[in-house]
């Protein structure tokens, strides 16, 4: 039995140009395809120019700000190095960074894998589908700090829902969020569950743009789901994979489930084990005044997330398929 | 095979975007987006000073008014308000930040740090330093007549005072009591005089009290300066001290034993490790609802539970004390703060001590309203408590035990740093719900603390 293996995926787009036979293209549509181009930046200029003011600029400054100290009050001290030095030595800046590691390491490929395979479950029409999809996209709709509460609800001790579905197996005293063995675990499952509507999202457009014959082809060939899923889906799937890598490891250090549920539902405690990176900076800019020692821990954070997206780019080849 | 032919995508116009190669680039700029998200929250202003001298509105930041439902005590705050505005040029304009907000989020650090912080605005004592040291609270003493400041209760502006001047007017004071719900007592065969008077009785009482639905009795246990507030009295009882003669003393008996009972009372499975709502000082969302039939909070709870639970029975009683220990509690209270950097620093100051210390008729009767008939506080003013006595003010048995037996031998809620508030929340956090060695996380955070004495050059710790 022979099976379709896909490592050559199907020229879809221009780079296949040069294999083709020259073709002439006349005036009229090269100016049309300059102004098609022209329209396609003109597009992107609006957010391209938000991204400038509101992301780069304060990057860049949040740069600058880092090398002085800062009162909160609006008095800046040059410092130097002294806030990087700071750092050296705060342990719980450390351990704020373990613990932003731990919620990735987790949050990530959980969220990749239910996104994925939700996607794969709603991918066919099926009657109800259009519901089936809006349900798990459902959380994503609703407000994080709504989210926070919802959980809140249902993890209080003895009383909430959790509890008492685990009453009867003698775990009915468990404290999902006042635990700290128990919470950041707690946090994982609640970002995934936020997440994965929109990670399902991104990868059904991913699976729609899988040409269906290639699919069929390896069907005539006898190929088992497993095989059809390894073989045809997951290669084809790669761009898609590599958007999703680099938006859920990005997000869950800085992104909104990092601070928002954090901050919600348990302000970092017990005992710090939900103290996220992102968290412990918040607190130092907003608790203790400390902005220029919170931009330093800003700048060294973005740098770290730059080396991983890097490494990420470098290992996956930004998502690309062998042959480009 | 027969299918769907696979689309040319070959006339794809030089220079657009393929959806993969779009994908990719959305990557790219999603990751920078997001990381410079993180970078931009903290730098939401950098400006410099803005403050003026005669601006003719000036603006009074607060989490009471003018609220949404518009409450009893949003409408105190807004016919403050009103009754100024008629009778000055200056006109005050107020501005409300949801509580957890005001307290907890960026605009009024991002308002000071911009140079755009409101004229009038409220503090608690944790958080005096912060402001003062910060070099912007306007002194308030020039404004007041000896009259006056005689007229406070002695040592209620002690943590707003440095070098004898006054940078704070506290609104009322709010002592901290344990609560116990009636019902839940008589369902366990308890009565009154079964109300824990130490800590061994209260770890007693509240194991008799806690059921599968119900714990025996609440602390606070999310981290913050309210959870340090309402852990100090426990420190206090035993002799501890964070700070003696400016050298750190937090690794006393004292403390570790005050931190072992916290941690007993988690460990032991009457206490729980999360409260209700939004924390151990809502009443409202933990003892009136069953979740506990005791709980640690102040006095403002008298008037939510009017509020809210009409038909809830409960009573108050003082803090247990330990063995060989002498009680205490814990004063808290906001005070009405005057921005020396604000837009029009002589009028702020006019608008607080007007609104908190005028000795005349008027003034007295508008303090009076707001501690004893919008809210329930102990008046910080010898006058109002006279007032608010002669119309019956406190003659409910809950706000009778807060006079007569609560306030009596409490202190005023302490004023620390943010880093000293910082190292023995984290003791605290650890000996409660992380079951660390209590004497280890207090020697811990003393020498947290005694590292920070080293470089504090700020206003007095008290």
């Amino acid at each position: 039995m022979s099976t379709t293996s896909v490592t050559d995926p199907p020229r879809t787009d221009d780079r296949a140009k040069p294999r083709r036979p020259h073709r002439r293209v006349s005036p009229q549509a090269r100016a049309r395809r300059r102004r098609e181009a022209v329209a396609g930046w003109l597009f992107l200029l609006p957010d391209a120019l938000g991204l400038l003011v509101f992301v780069g600029l304060p990057m860049v400054l949040a740069f600058v700000v880092a090398l002085y100290k800062v009162d909160g009050f609006g008095g800046y001290t040059f410092a130097g190095l002294d806030n990087y030095r700071t750092m050296l030595h705060d342990t719980q800046f450390w351990s704020s960074l373990k613990v932003t590691g731990i919620y990735v390491v987790a949050t990530v490929p959980l969220t990749f894998a239910v996104g994925l395979g939700l996607a794969l479950l709603v991918r066919d029409r099926f009657p109800g589908v259009g519901w089936v999809r809006s349900a798990f996209f459902l959380p994503n709709v609703i407000s994080l700090v709504v989210v926070g509460l919802i959980w809140q609800f249902l993890l209080v001790d003895k009383r909430g829902a959790a509890a008492r579905l685990l009453e009867p197996l003698g775990l009915g005293n468990l404290s999902f969020l006042g635990s700290p063995k128990l919470a950041l675990g707690t946090y994982v499952v609640i970002s995934v569950w936020f997440l994965m509507g929109y990670v399902m999202l991104v990868f059904l457009a991913g699976l729609q743009d899988i040409p269906r014959e290639l699919e069929d082809a390896a069907l005539v060939d006898g190929a088992g789901r497993w095989q059809r899923f390894t073989n045809v889906t997951w290669p084809l799937l790669r761009p898609t994979s590599f958007f999703v890598l680099v938006w859920t490891t990005v997000g869950s250090v800085t992104g909104l489930q990092a601070f928002d549920l954090v901050f919600v539902l348990t302000k970092g405690g017990p005992a710090n084990a939900t103290s996220t990176v992102v968290f412990y900076i918040y607190e130092q800019a907003f608790t203790f005044s400390n902005l220029g020692y919170a931009s330093a821990m800003t700048t060294l954070v973005v740098l770290l997330l730059v080396l991983a997206t890097g490494v990420m780019f470098a290992t996956t080849r930004g998502g690309r398929f062998d042959e480009e | 095979m027969a299918g769907r032919p696979v689309p040319d995508l070959s006339a794809t116009p030089r220079g657009s975007l393929s959806r993969r190669s779009f994908l990719r680039s959305s990557a790219g700029v999603g990751a920078l987006a997001l990381m410079g998200g993180g970078a931009s929250t903290m730098l939401a202003g950098c400006g410099g000073d803005s403050s003026g001298s005669s601006a003719k509105e000036i603006t009074f930041w607060n989490f009471y008014g003018p609220a949404p439902d518009k409450n009893p005590q949003s409408q105190w705050f807004v016919s403050l308000v009103d009754q100024w505005n008629k009778n000055n040029d200056v006109k005050v304009k107020l501005r409300y930040l949801p509580v957890a907000e005001y307290l907890a989020g960026t605009a009024l650090q991002t308002a000071f740090q911009s140079g755009e912080g409101p004229d009038v605005f409220l503090i608690s004592p944790g958080d005096f330093l912060r402001y003062y040291n910060g070099g912007v609270l306007a002194d308030l003493t020039p404004k007041l007549s000896d009259g006056a400041k005689k007229d406070y209760v002695e040592g209620v502006l002690d943590t707003r005072m440095v070098d004898d001047k006054i940078y704070g007017l506290p609104m009322e004071i709010e002592p901290l009591a344990l609560y116990h719900d009636v019902k839940a007592f008589e369902a366990a065969g308890l009565s009154e005089a079964d109300l824990p008077t130490s800590w061994d009785q209260l770890l007693d009482v509240a194991d008799k009290l806690t059921t599968n639905k119900r714990f025996g009795v609440l602390f606070e246990t999310i981290p913050g300066y309210y959870q340090n507030f309402t852990w100090y009295p426990f420190m206090w009882m035993g002799g501890g001290e964070m700070i003696t003669d400016g050298k750190a003393t937090f690794d006393s008996p004292a403390s570790v034993a005050a931190l072992q009972f916290w941690q007993d009372s988690v460990k032991s499975g009457v206490a729980p490790r999360k409260p209700q709502g939004d924390g151990a000082g809502n009443a409202s969302a933990n003892l009136a609802s069953g979740y506990c039939a005791m709980q640690q909070t102040g006095i403002w709870s008298v008037s939510d539970l009017q509020l809210n639970n009409k038909k809830f029975e409960y009573g108050v009683s003082p803090l247990p004390t330990p063995s060989g220990g002498q009680y205490t509690t814990d004063l808290g209270g906001w005070a009405f703060v005057a921005n020396a950097k604000g837009k029009n620093p002589d009028a702020a100051v006019d608008f607080v001590t007007w609104a908190l210390a005028s000795t005349d008729s008027e003034g007295v009767d508008r303090s009076r309203r707001w501690n004893t008939v919008v809210k329930t506080n102990i008046p910080p003013r010898t006058s109002v408590r006279d007032a608010a006595d002669a119309k019956g003010a406190f003659s409910s048995p809950s706000l009778k035990a807060f006079i007569d037996k609560v306030a009596p031998g409490g202190r005023p809620e302490p004023r620390v740093p943010p880093e000293v508030y910082k190292a023995v929340s984290d003791a605290l956090q650890a000996a409660q719900l992380d079951g660390a060695d209590a004497a280890k996380a207090a020697a811990d955070a003393n020498a947290t603390i005694d590292g920070f004495l080293k470089t504090y050059d700020g206003a007095p710790i008290l």
